[in-house]
Parts: structure tokens; sequence; C-alpha cells
């Protein structure tokens, strides 16, 4: 095999839908592939494919991140537009469109946070009434600290120095009980990330298994939500007490 | 995307920005939080004879969050409880002329209208009631 085919491994019969069902090329029947069989030009990449699908990944939270890096670069080598630079207009445009497809739906699911609000949204269409309460408490909370914040910052240094150095002290201290929080919702996430996992996939109108799904489904809502929240007061926090801190490495945005 | 003019002159000239005491008489808090972004708002009224005498606010957002509040503070001034229970997310979305990403932000002011609309009825309510308990039959 040459090193600039475009044509992926045989072999793989996927149910895509693609954007159309004949090839836009020799009009042949398409079986749901990225390329035509028989006159191997690539296919546009419909707007509805889901990202899991499009990668060929199951439906599932706790992915195999070795499985989508190798298809993510399988395909992005073959829908590359430095492929296409000699082919036709037509060519070149499905190349992009489907470039551009690709990174978005790998960035998605690469990140964790992304990937579980992502299959919110795709599962929405039953779990669309996911209302989660307002966390009451939470907000009393954050707009304390954001009193602080606003003291804290309308302080500058050399004047009323104790008190700056106070408030920056409970300031930090503030920050470390949040960010072991968010450590902990994201510990709960992970262990929606199993429960979800966990699902039977085959139980298209199981009512049963339909309501255990809308369950996961609000529990990693009501996370992601606070989560945010806390996310937004630490990096204020963070901003305002350090501010050439370097933001802290974790897989978790 | 740009901000409006009139997004711009919310966020660097805040009207009614701070608060009341929330236990103080005649006083409907409001707190919303929009979960896609994190956005908070705190939207305080003031109510005397069923009239809206003041209104305050505290957002902690973005540039659009902190208009629509402050807008919504200026609007909610000298209206009645009834007539502040009116005011939609789509006036305040054509007064700062905000982008289709920033409608939530509008949504967000209205929620907190109704919030603090709400629980100020629900003291006003407490309030009667435990007067009327007081006062013997």
């Amino acid at each position: 095999m040459s090193e600039h085919t475009h044509q992926p491994e045989s072999g793989r019969t996927r149910d895509l839908p693609m954007a159309r069902s004949m090839c836009w090329h020799c009009q042949s029947e398409m079986t749901g592939e990225y390329f035509c069989g028989r006159c191997v030009k690539v296919q546009p990449l419909s707007k509805e494919l889901d990202y899991f699908t499009c990668l060929n990944l199951p439906r599932k939270l706790n992915l195999d991140e070795q499985a989508l890096e190798e298809t993510f670069y399988a395909l992005s080598r073959s829908f590359h537009p430095d492929y296409y630079a000699t082919k036709d207009e037509g060519e070149k445009a499905i190349s992009l469109g489907n470039t551009a497809l690709l990174n978005t739906a790998y960035r998605t699911l690469k990140d964790p946070v992304q990937r579980a609000e992502y299959l919110i949204r795709l599962e929405a269409g039953s779990a669309k009434d996911i209302r989660t309460s307002p966390p009451a408490d939470l907000f009393d909370e954050i707009l304390e600290l954001q009193e602080d914040l606003d003291e804290f910052r309308s302080l500058s240094a050399g004047e009323s120095d104790e008190r700056r150095q106070e408030l920056l002290e409970k300031l930090q201290a503030d920050r470390r009980t949040l960010e072991a929080r968010k450590a902990q919702m994201e510990d709960r996430l992970q262990e929606q990330f199993g429960r979800w996992d966990a699902l039977p996939t085959e139980a298209e109108g199981d009512a049963d298994v339909q309501t255990q799904k809308d369950a996961v489904l609000a529990g990693m809502q009501e996370i992601l939500s606070n989560r945010t929240y806390v996310k937004n007061i630490v990096n204020d926090l963070v901003a305002a007490t350090s501010p050439t801190a370097e933001p802290g490495r974790s897989a978790w945005h | 995307m740009a901000y409006s003019e009139k997004v711009i002159d919310h966020y660097n000239n805040p009207r009614n920005m701070g608060s009341f005491k929330k236990e103080e008489d005649g006083v409907g808090t409001g707190i919303v939080g929009a979960p896609e972004c994190g956005d908070v708002m705190k939207l305080q009224i003031k109510v005397e004879n069923d009239t809206i005498v003041d209104a305050k606010f505290k957002t902690f957002g973005c540039g659009s969050a902190i208009a629509s509040s402050s807008l919504a503070t200026e609007w909610l001034k000298g209206k009645t409880v009834d007539q502040a229970g009116q005011i939609k997310n789509t006036e305040i979305v054509q007064e700062l002329n905000l982008p289709p990403v920033k409608i939530h932000c509008s949504v967000l002011a209205e929620d907190a209208i109704k919030a603090a609309l709400n629980d100020y009825k629900k003291k006003a309510d407490t309030e009667g009631e435990t007067e009327a308990a007081a006062t013997p039959a």
C-alpha cells in the first residue's frame, strides 16, 4: 500500500449516516463508508453524524483513549486537505468539511467534561426536561466569597496591609477548600460515568432502562452545573490571590 | 462578536449595583445562576404599597449578564409587582442588542426578577399570616 492511499482499512462496514445515500461522483449506492467502494472518492460526512459513531466508538463515557487517538489519526490522514490539493473543488470542499467535523468530534470526546456534556445533549431527546434545582447554598457561599474578593481587590498594597493580609490568607484557604470540592465533584462524575457505561445499550423502548438512563443523565447534569460555578469562583480566587500562578494541570478543564 | 454600546455603557456604569438586607421589610431577593457558563446573579427589589421603590443587583459573570441585570433594575423601579412580573427577556435582548449566544443572559435576568418577586410575595404572605395569627379572632 502506498503511503498516500486514502482508502481506510477495508473489511469494516459500519452503519454511518452519510449525507447522501449515493456516491456524489459515480452514483453507485453507498453502504455507509467514508469512501465510495467503487470509485474510491471521499464522501461528505453528514452533519447528523454523532461524534461517537464518527470515531467508531461506543456511546460510553469511559472510552478507550488509545482507540480514540488511533481512529482520529487514521481518519485525519484519509481526509487531510493536503492530499486533495490536486483534486477538483468538490473533493477539496468535502475534505475540508470532513476534517473540520472530525477535529470537533475528537476535541469534544477527548475531554471528559465536554464528553459528558455532549452525551447529555445527544441523549436530550429522552432527558430534555432535566432541570436541576438551583444550588441555593452554593450561591450564598459564592456571593459571600465575591464580597470578600471585592474588598480584597479594593485594598491597594501599602495601605491597610493588615486587613489585606488577613483577607489574602482567608481567600487562599477558601481556594484550597473549593479546589478540593471540585476534585470531589469530578470523582462523583467519574462514578456516574461507570454507572452510565454499565447500563444496557440495546434496550430501545425499555421503560425501566430509560428511567435509569434519565437518572444518570440528571445526576451528571447536576454535578456538571455545580462544578461550573465552583470552577468560576476558583478561577476568580486564583486570579486575585496569585496573579503569577500557573493554572494547575489536570485532565479536567 | 462585539458588545453593543448599550451593553458597554451598563458594564462601565452599572446602575443600582449593591444590595439590601434580605430580612428587611418589603425586600424580595432572587439569586439565580446559569449552569452553562457559571454566572451568578442576585437581584433585589424593595416594595412599598405594591410598588417597587428601589432595586439593586450584584452579578458575577460576563458583560451581557451584568448589563441585563443593570437594565432590569432600572426597569423595575416604579413598576407595580404585577407589572414587574410581565418583563420579558426578549425586551432586554432588544434593548441591549444581545447576539444569539448571549440570549441566556437575558433569560437569567428574567429568572432573577421572577425569583425576587416570588421571594417578596412569600415573605408578604407569611408576614400576613403571622399578623393574622397574632391578632385574636
